[in-house]
């Protein structure tokens, strides 16, 4: 929280400096953004930031920053030590207390004089991003919804499917759409095929159970090949041509009609980000894309870790801005029902004098997704996948509201929670099968840590 | 060269033929400074003339040349003395009066980088300047893993890890933004366990990895790795006669290729594909 009585100017300095570049400024505004400093003309904010919204109905995240900066306690702000001692033990805790009074109200309330009260106030009014009258319709804690709502929500939403059952099996239908969800492993062991692979599979129409959306690829690492996704494509036809012709319905061939390799690659939205700041901009003008094409099911970035893992000299502000990023896209899943998937570097992590192999960018961003981890070496699947038949077999792990570490030395199983219901049950039944399969080949370790469940026992 | 044929202004086009300057390629062996003082224009117009210059040796698909950094060792001149002279034999499906026109000894650029600063200067300054101006579409580096190896022990493992992901990523920037790939050689490390590589075939992969960790890998976009045969295990009966060494080429991993091999030899006239 800022410690200068001013919050700093988005210009940094005089204007009589010429503009900097683009570059360094969104760095500025982003860094800015994640510490939670207000701007100081408020209205100004260009909708980018604030989330799509108007002034009569906000954006959730608008809603959340207001509310963020009622409840900010008292002490945080500039004030006189006098005037704050006799605020609390009035009994005045959050910001949010004061501005319901006026200034003479509160100078009779608190035992200050008037000047005080009205300069009190002041302070607090100056430092709130917006006007508390604006959203006077709006009730600031936002939409709510029970957690049966959630549930029955959950059951309805689509999946993403691959047509490969191993993968789709535990996956609980497939990839889940308004997740989001993270790809690791070593190199060179298959996370841009199946990210190329999904991006087809999202355009299978619905009929054969897909969700006939479109996909959008966001590359850092420039690996997208694009005749490597027009062979998965070609298969991907045939076989849909395959299952209608066993099928005597005439809606399998109409939507048939309209699948063909031409179609299904003019339907991925290409992006090539050569850096993190292309990354990051590039995903924040992902909303206004995704108004523009509303059938958009998918966004995938390949090697979100790459960007960030060198020029960084600064740690703190790459957490920040990884932060905003998974906040965005998390947001981004929510709000248009889609998927989110990226996929992740592994590195290794240096613990107690042994080594192991852990996902890059820190726990903190792995965390907020739900993920799969595809580690090696590959033992045989027991059922081959039916698309990626010529390429090698690799093990896939799954974990959804769970950590999973990799190691090769030792092994431990803890599992913290139990309250999971639902179709998630089928989940953790399939993932603690493989568990036990690998900690009887002994030649794994494991260590789970699960530490989200939102579902109450129906 | 008709000089009339590229989008210039007259006055440039004036200076030049002033300055006899005959061919594109004598114009871009030139830095920017000397061309100045030779042709008498300004830097703008130098640098304009440069900019079209290039963007006529691209489009043309005139002959253009490769870097080749060396960092293990001096650069073999005598072997490609020898590539040079026997090259005729080799590309037998190429008339031999055009391949003996070609100078290829213009083309390629030597540089020595003993340690890593002069590996960052000559990435990050001199290869951008031959790269923009189109005489180079290749560069190597012969070898990365020399130089990480032998400067960083096992203390100083975060910084070579930060050294490596630098690198990696100027390479990529350089790749992107030029059009050009670029090829890097490493070294392989023993290993004791057999699970160690990522899934390979054969019996003889499942000894050696490759050098630089996963630090490394993960800044490829393709890796493949050559390793010799026994001379039993090869099928080619002219080359087990012989005597020459079958190496295999495998793919380690790549984007858009399955895990394949194949065979070469490697002769006086260069490398050969065997069956």
């Amino acid at each position: 929280m800022g410690t200068s009585r001013f919050p700093p100017s988005i210009w940094g300095g005089d204007r009589k400096r010429s503009a900097e570049p683009l570059s360094q400024l969104l760095l500025r505004l982003m860094s800015l953004r994640g510490r939670g400093l207000w701007f100081r003309r408020p209205e100004r904010i260009p909708d980018a930031w604030a989330g799509s919204g108007s002034p009569t109905s906000p954006s959730p995240r608008a809603v959340e920053l207001l509310f963020a900066a009622m409840q900010r306690h008292l002490g945080s702000y500039p004030l006189s030590p006098g005037v704050r001692v006799k605020l609390v033990s009035a009994g005045f805790q959050t910001a949010e207390e004061l501005l319901e009074l006026k200034p003479s109200e509160l100078s009779r309330e608190v035992g200050i004089s008037k000047e005080e009260a009205l300069e009190t106030l002041q302070i607090i009014k100056r430092e709130c991003p917006v006007d508390l009258s604006r959203f006077a319709s709006v009730s600031i804690s936002g939409k709510k919804y029970t957690a049966l709502e959630l549930l029955e929500q959950e059951h309805t939403q689509g999946f993403i499917i691959t047509f490969c059952s191993a993968l789709d099996n535990i996956m609980g239908g497939g990839i889940p759409l308004t997740k989001t969800t993270e790809i690791c492993g070593a190199p060179g062991v298959g996370k841009t095929q199946l990210c190329m692979q999904l991006a087809v599979d999202v355009q299978i129409p619905e009929c054969f159970g897909g969700v006939a959306g479109e996909a959008i690829f966001l590359d850092t690492e420039g690996s997208f090949m694009v005749d490597r996704v027009a062979d998965l494509a070609t298969a991907c036809v045939q076989h849909l041509h395959l299952i209608a012709g066993s099928h005597l319905e005439e809606e399998h061939q109409k939507a048939l009609e309209n699948f063909s390799l031409e179609s299904i690659l003019s339907h991925i939205y290409y992006f090539r980000c050569h850096n993190y700041t292309e990354l990051l901009a590039q995903v924040h003008l992902l909303p206004d894309f995704l108004l523009e094409h509303s059938k958009v099911q998918l966004i995938i970035v390949d090697g979100i870790a790459f960007p960030f893992r060198h020029d960084f000299d600064d740690l703190s502000l790459r957490t920040r801005l990884l932060n905003g990023l998974a906040q965005q896209l998390i947001s981004m899943a929510n709000n248009h029902k889609l998927a989110v998937i990226w996929t992740n570097q592994m590195t290794t992590k240096i613990d107690k004098n042994q080594s192991m192999l852990v996902p890059a960018l820190g726990p903190g961003f792995s965390g907020c997704s739900c993920s799969l981890s595809i580690i090696t070496p590959g033992r045989t699947f027991r059922e081959p996948p039916k698309t990626i038949t010529r390429w090698k077999r690799r093990r896939i792990i799954f974990k959804d509201f769970a950590f999973v570490y990799m190691c090769w030395v030792r092994f431990t199983l803890e599992i913290f929670s139990s309250v999971i219901k639902g179709n998630h049950q089928v989940i953790i039944n399939h993932l603690l099968k493989h568990l036990y399969r690998i900690y009887l080949s002994k030649n794994m370790v494991v260590n789970i840590k699960i530490h989200k469940y939102i579902y109450i026992i129906h | 060269m008709d000089w009339d044929q590229l989008e210039l202004n007259p006055k440039v086009i004036a200076a030049i033929k002033k300055a006899k300057l005959k061919s594109i390629k004598e114009v871009l062996h030139f830095s920017g400074p000397d061309l100045q003082r030779l042709t008498k224009l300004s830097s703008i117009d130098v640098q304009h003339l440069l900019k079209t210059v290039s963007l006529a040796l691209r489009n043309n698909c005139v002959l253009t040349g490769a870097i080749y950094i060396c960092t293990e060792d001096v650069f073999p001149d005598k072997r490609l003395q020898q590539l040079i002279a026997l090259q005729h034999q080799l590309r037998t499906d190429v008339p031999q009066d055009v391949i003996k026109k070609i100078k290829f000894g213009n083309s390629i650029f030597i540089e020595h980088a003993a340690d890593i600063d002069a590996l960052f200067e000559c990435v990050t300054k001199r290869a951008p300047i031959l790269l923009s101006r189109g005489m180079v579409r290749l560069i190597i580096i012969d070898s990365i893993a020399a130089l990480f190896r032998c400067e960083f022990g096992i203390q100083h493992s975060i910084t070579k890890a930060k050294y490596l992901q630098t690198l990696g990523a100027k390479l990529h920037q350089l790749s992107s933004g030029f059009q050009s790939p670029v090829l890097c050689i490493n070294q392989v490390t023993d290993t004791v366990d057999e699970r160690g590589l990522a899934g390979t075939n054969l019996d003889v992969l499942a000894r050696v990895s490759p050098a630089l960790g996963i630090t490394w890998s993960n800044q490829l976009l393709m890796r493949l790795m050559v390793s010799r045969l026994a001379r039993e295990l090869s099928r080619d009966t002219h080359a087990a006669a012989t005597g020459t060494v079958v190496r295999t080429l495998s793919v380690i991993f790549a984007p858009h290729l399955p895990q394949s091999c194949c065979h070469y030899t490697v002769s006086a006239e260069g490398v050969k594909g065997a069956e």
